[in-house]
């Protein structure tokens, strides 16, 4: 069971990584991207109440990824 | 004064610095292959037509909000430095025009638009990042490559133009 | 944590004796587990500046005591938030975050078998002279019978005779006293074209619980921004100081932790503390147009004390030789409460993996998340979950959710143990017992299911209201491959939140002209009025139809010192005999009194002359108290306060409403009328907990969160201004709508008189001097359900009086760059002469801070 869960997730890794090389967006290309439906956390206020409950009542550890990416892209 | 001192080189060590690179990039070369619309789809500006005038060419999406922020400054641009020879142009990217028309219904401008629908042109600028602006010279050279908008760096750009607009007026 | 191999403790012998654990036991489920500084909140790095201000309440439903009559109140959490995020300078931002939740309710301190009746029903006699079931009462030291296989038999409870198997737990409750934690976070980012990096910190403090916490973290993007690598850690470090009860602790069985009780005041304080270190990596990439993935690994190392000192365990000692004795005959266990063991390390991994996809033709955008975690406590997690993100034009959003956890049990998990041993002389050889060991269900195997959803809808002027709400319901049997079967811990609950956000910059760039925005900075300072000190409400009002002001205004008053009586301080012996009833003499009298309150200031200019406002208020209190010197004793039966801890309450207070109508407004002077009322949204029923058998009753007047009763405040306001001076009065009062609130009193009438003259040190900032006269009446009629009555502030007559004070403020606006327009105001109010009704602490004072902004 274990094995499988990390398999899987190397093989995310790997495929994200790899896939860097021939993803072809343009940077005038992300106007969906940029919506903010498409953000990482589309509502954080919620997230936080939620892993708060969750973390509360739940043995899992609350991390949370740093922020950032994604979006528009925008310099 | 130290502040003029500090800024005056700062737009000599800036200009000399982009002096390098704007041997290769010159207008002539890339603009064949901007075939350059209005947003209703009507042939707009050869830019070749514009040699003899400062360019500020700005690169923009209605999605993009660094773009939207940057319009006032343009429009301040366009307004105070039209009749010493600037043309500032707002070149459209956006994937679907009628996003990029409603926007500039709610938020209009005094610069002229145009759009880009094979995208060809942004191709041929390399343009790497929303917003991208390019600033050209009299002769047609790319002198100043600038990316994204903050407004603490208008200054350093209003500086930069004005000094563009001195040179062979 | 002490060592006890082959040590032999001793435990209490009282057996068959109701306890009463922490007060401060839910307190230690809301922060313990969450380490508050491991996480990277997303709403600092918002893209906009923002300010958000969020209400959430969390409500459970009530534990299954498999049909023991129960009165207690399932746990609720009352949640205030507010949070943004500034620039500074065009690549620099600070955000803050600031949290205060108060809990309250009933929770589990260990599980017994059923067997064992450890809910036990609590009765009282009623006036019809039979008995009523009020409640029920843990009861953690008991005899259970088994069979041979260590079945737990269930017993007839007149007879005494087993009736069967009853291989059934239960979770034994206990009722709390709310309480109170706060937590604030405050951090910087700093960005570039293609990299961020942030720091922050900040501090969780609850009464028994204290963090402080650091985290960098950082962002680095490469191929024109398609793939983001994102990188953080954190420490915390969390020191304990858990006050175990006065009522509980002979009960409990504690030695493990002997070297780390202090003894202080009379109570007994378990301390210890703990380290947590985090770190993650993430990275982000963009797939298509229209789709991204985002992974992410985090590891936390934690280690020192994770224990739960409130949550106990059930040891059932069975004497050896009676297990070949005769099979026929059943085996008597006796049950005893071990604090719990915990490991003292802990090391956990988490995976995360997000794919977002773009739905062109709702443009809509749904949200995966799979998350998986293990930890060297053998706790494995697995989460999925699913948001749809549908935007309704440009104003509407809504987002449904559905979620599914699944964790399996820690390997010292278990509901009770049992030990082959007898306890002599109170002495047991702890070496015979496991190293570690739990009963907390949230240690245990389960599964939970939840959904909800969230409703966005964004106004004019960068002005954005959510709603959101899911409800969560948790099962042993949904474990993921678990047996099931057990189901005594499974419960549900539901969570229901309400937020304003307010973007600011939005606010900005829909301004006409904002481009030259040096002109519309002179205008903010130069063409409105001047606003009236701090601590003075409805004192000013709109100009522009259309207009609309979001302002906060926080307010803190303490109580302490001497007890007075009139103007004049009272000695002990005369509260004792003076301060209550003259049946029933004084034995407490408070030592300190904190009020907090928190109001959102929300105002909407209709016309020129008529204003509207809105003012929810959250309040919260604290308050200690003493015995009183020639008090007389304890009587058994009777409330007493005991111990170091004092009192916490907090949540909605009441909501204020009104119409502000301009009477006057010539160059220089400006008169307006306010008819202003307040709804009860307050709480005025809160109760203490139960102590042993005896109720806690209602707390006392001057603590619950608000007066109960439908008001009336109305108010006239003067305000004049000429040069760099200004000036003003203002009358107010107080009057209750209604004859009595639900609890049976009504708060006093209130009136106001006030002053007030102010000078411009500058062109931004103000200064102002004021006196204010206030006149408050006694509370009327009284409590109709039980309060203990053990001091003056229980005392209808001891509230109110005549007062007067001295108010020093400030007050500047910030006159131009990025934050040009908002303002703020100070004030500190000096009580200077006071004439109490009956006996009353003294009053040492009251700070105003406010912030406005209009848009």
């Amino acid at each position: 069971m274990k094995e499988i869960h990390y398999v899987m997730i190397k093989s995310m890794l790997v495929v994200s990584i790899g896939l860097t090389g021939c993803v072809n967006v343009a940077p005038w290309e992300r106007g969906n991207l940029a919506k903010p439906q498409m953000a990482l956390d589309p509502h954080p206020l919620q997230s936080e109440i939620q892993s708060h409950n969750y973390s509360s009542r739940e043995a899992a550890p609350s991390h949370k990824s740093s922020t950032g990416g994604g979006g528009c892209g925008c310099y | 004064m130290t502040n003029k001192i500090r800024r005056v080189f700062f737009i000599t060590l800036l200009l000399s610095l982009v002096a390098t690179t704007a041997m290769a990039e010159h207008l002539d070369e890339i603009s064949a292959a901007c075939t350059l619309t209005t947003l209703d789809g009507a042939p707009a500006h050869n830019l070749r037509e514009l040699k003899g005038k400062v360019i500020y060419m700005d690169f923009w999406a209605s999605w993009c909000p660094p773009c939207v922020k940057s319009f006032p400054f343009l429009n301040e641009l366009n307004h105070d430095m039209k009749d010493k020879g600037l043309q500032v142009i707002g070149i459209n990217l956006d994937e679907k025009v009628s996003d990029a028309q409603e926007f500039l219904a709610n938020h209009p401008v005094d610069f002229s638009i145009v759009a880009d629908p094979s995208k060809q042109c942004a191709k041929g600028f390399e343009v790497m990042a929303m917003p991208t602006s390019y600033l050209i010279d009299r002769k047609g050279n790319i002198r100043h490559i600038h990316r994204g908008f903050r407004t603490g760096e208008t200054e350093e750009l209003r500086a930069l133009i004005a000094q563009l607009v001195m040179e062979n007026p | 944590m002490p060592k006890h191999h082959g040590s032999y403790h001793s435990i209490s012998d009282l057996k068959e004796s109701p306890i009463k654990p922490k007060k401060t036991l839910q307190a230690f489920t809301s922060a313990a587990l969450v380490l508050p500084g491991l996480l990277l909140t997303s709403a600092h790095a918002a893209d906009k500046d923002r300010i958000n201000f969020q209400y959430s309440r969390y409500q459970e439903g009530e534990r299954n005591l498999f049909g023991v009559p129960n009165n207690l109140k399932p746990i609720s959490a009352d949640v205030l938030h507010g949070s943004g995020s500034l620039s500074l300078t065009d690549r620099t931002k600070f955000f803050y975050s600031y949290t205060q939740d108060t809990w309250s309710g009933a929770t589990p301190i260990t599980i017994a078998p059923l067997a064992a009746n450890s809910n036990n029903p609590v009765l009282r006699d009623n006036p019809f002279g039979g008995t009523t079931i009020v409640g029920a009462s843990p009861l953690i030291n008991r005899t259970v019978q088994l069979d041979h296989d260590l079945n737990p038999l269930r017993q007839d409870p007149r007879t005494g005779q087993i009736t069967g198997q009853d291989s059934r737990s239960v979770m034994v409750l206990s009722s709390a006293s709310p309480e109170t934690r706060n937590q604030g976070n405050f951090g910087l980012s700093r960005e570039w074209n293609e990299a961020a990096v942030n720091m922050g910190g900040g501090f969780s403090t609850e009464r028994d619980y204290k963090s402080s916490f650091g985290n960098i973290g950082g962002r680095l993007d490469f191929n024109q921004k398609l793939t983001s690598l994102k990188f953080g850690s954190g420490y915390t470090h969390s020191e304990i100081g858990a006050i175990l009860d006065h009522d509980a602790s002979p009960y409990i069985t504690k030695t493990a932790y002997a070297r780390q009780i202090e003894r202080k005041g009379g109570s007994e304080i378990l301390r210890g503390d703990r380290q947590d270190w985090t770190a993650n990596i993430g990275l982000t990439q963009i797939l298509t147009k229209s789709a991204l993935v985002d992974v992410s690994v985090g590891y936390t190392h934690s280690n020192g004390f994770m224990e739960n000192p409130y949550k106990v365990m059930s040891v059932i000692f069975i004497d050896p030789v009676a297990l070949n004795n005769n099979l026929a005959t059943p085996i008597s266990g006796d049950m005893r409460a071990l604090i719990e063991q915990r490991p003292n390390i802990r090391n956990q991994l988490a995976f995360n993996t997000k794919y977002i996809q773009y739905i062109a033709p709702f443009d809509a955008a749904l949200h995966l998340n799979y998350k998986f975690t293990l930890d060297d406590w053998g706790v494995n997690t697995n989460t999925f979950d699913a948001n749809w993100v549908q935007p309704f034009g440009n104003e509407w959003t809504f987002t449904p959710r559905i979620r599914y956890y699944s964790q399996d049990a820690a390997s010292f998990y278990q509901p009770y143990l049992f030990s082959r041993q007898t306890v002599q002389m109170n002495k047991f050889d702890a070496g015979k017992l496991p190293d570690n060991f739990s009963s907390d269900h949230r240690l245990a195997g389960f599964g939970a299911l939840s959904g909800g959803a969230t409703l966005n809808r964004r106004l004019s002027k960068g002005i954005n209201l959510e709603a959101g709400f899911e409800y969560y319901t948790r099962a042993s049997a949904m474990q993921i491959g678990g047996g099931g079967g057990n189901s005594f811990a499974d419960f549900d609950y539901y969570v229901a939140s309400a937020a304003l956000r307010l973007d600011m910059e939005g606010v900005g760039t829909s301004r006409p002209g904002a481009g030259n925005s040096s002109h519309n900075q002179h205008s903010v300072v130069h063409h409105q009025h001047k606003i009236p000190p701090a601590g003075i409400m409805f004192g000013h009002m709109l100009d522009k139809p259309g207009d609309f002001m979001m302002g906060y205004r926080l307010m803190l008053g303490r109580a302490d010192g001497h007890m007075m009586h009139g103007s004049h301080k009272a000695s002990d012996p005369v509260i004792v005999e003076q301060g209550c009833s003259d049946t029933l003499p004084c034995r407490f009298t408070p030592t300190y009194m904190n009020m907090r309150m928190h109001m959102l200031d929300i105002m909407y200019a209709p016309t020129k002359w008529w204003n509207v406002m809105l003012m929810p208020t959250f309040m919260d209190m604290d308050m200690n108290l003493r015995r009183l010197d020639k008090a007389p004793p304890p009587v058994p039966g009777v409330h007493e306060h005991q111990g170091i801890a004092g009192h916490e309450t907090g949540a909605v207070g009441d909501t204020y409403f009104s119409s502000l109508i301009k009477l006057i407004s010539i160059p220089g002077h400006r008169v307006h009328m306010n008819l202003g009322f307040s709804a009860p949204t307050g709480k005025v029923d809160i109760e203490l907990r139960r102590m042993a058998k005896v109720d806690g009753g209602l707390i006392h007047f001057g603590m619950q969160l608000g007066s109960g009763t439908w008001d009336f405040m109305p108010s006239l306001t003067y305000t004049g201004e000429k040069n760099r001076w200004s000036w003003g009065a203002q009358v107010s009062g107080v009057k209750r709508l209604e004859e009595k609130n639900k609890s049976g009193y009504r708060l006093g009438d209130l009136a106001q008189a006030t002053t007030w003259g102010g000078y411009d040190l500058t062109r931004w900032l103000t200064a102002s001097v004021r006196g204010a006269y206030t006149w408050q009446g006694a509370v009327q009629r009284d409590f109709d359900s039980f309060n203990a009555r053990i001091g003056p502030m229980d005392f209808p007559a001891n509230y109110g009086g005549q007062f007067w004070d001295i108010g020093l403020g400030m007050s500047a606006v910030i006159p131009g760059g990025r934050f040009a327009g908002n303002r703020f105001g100070f004030e500190w109010i000096q009580p200077v002469r006071n004439d109490f009704n009956g006996y009353q602490l003294d009053r040492k004072g009251m700070l105003s801070a406010t912030w406005s902004y209009r848009f």
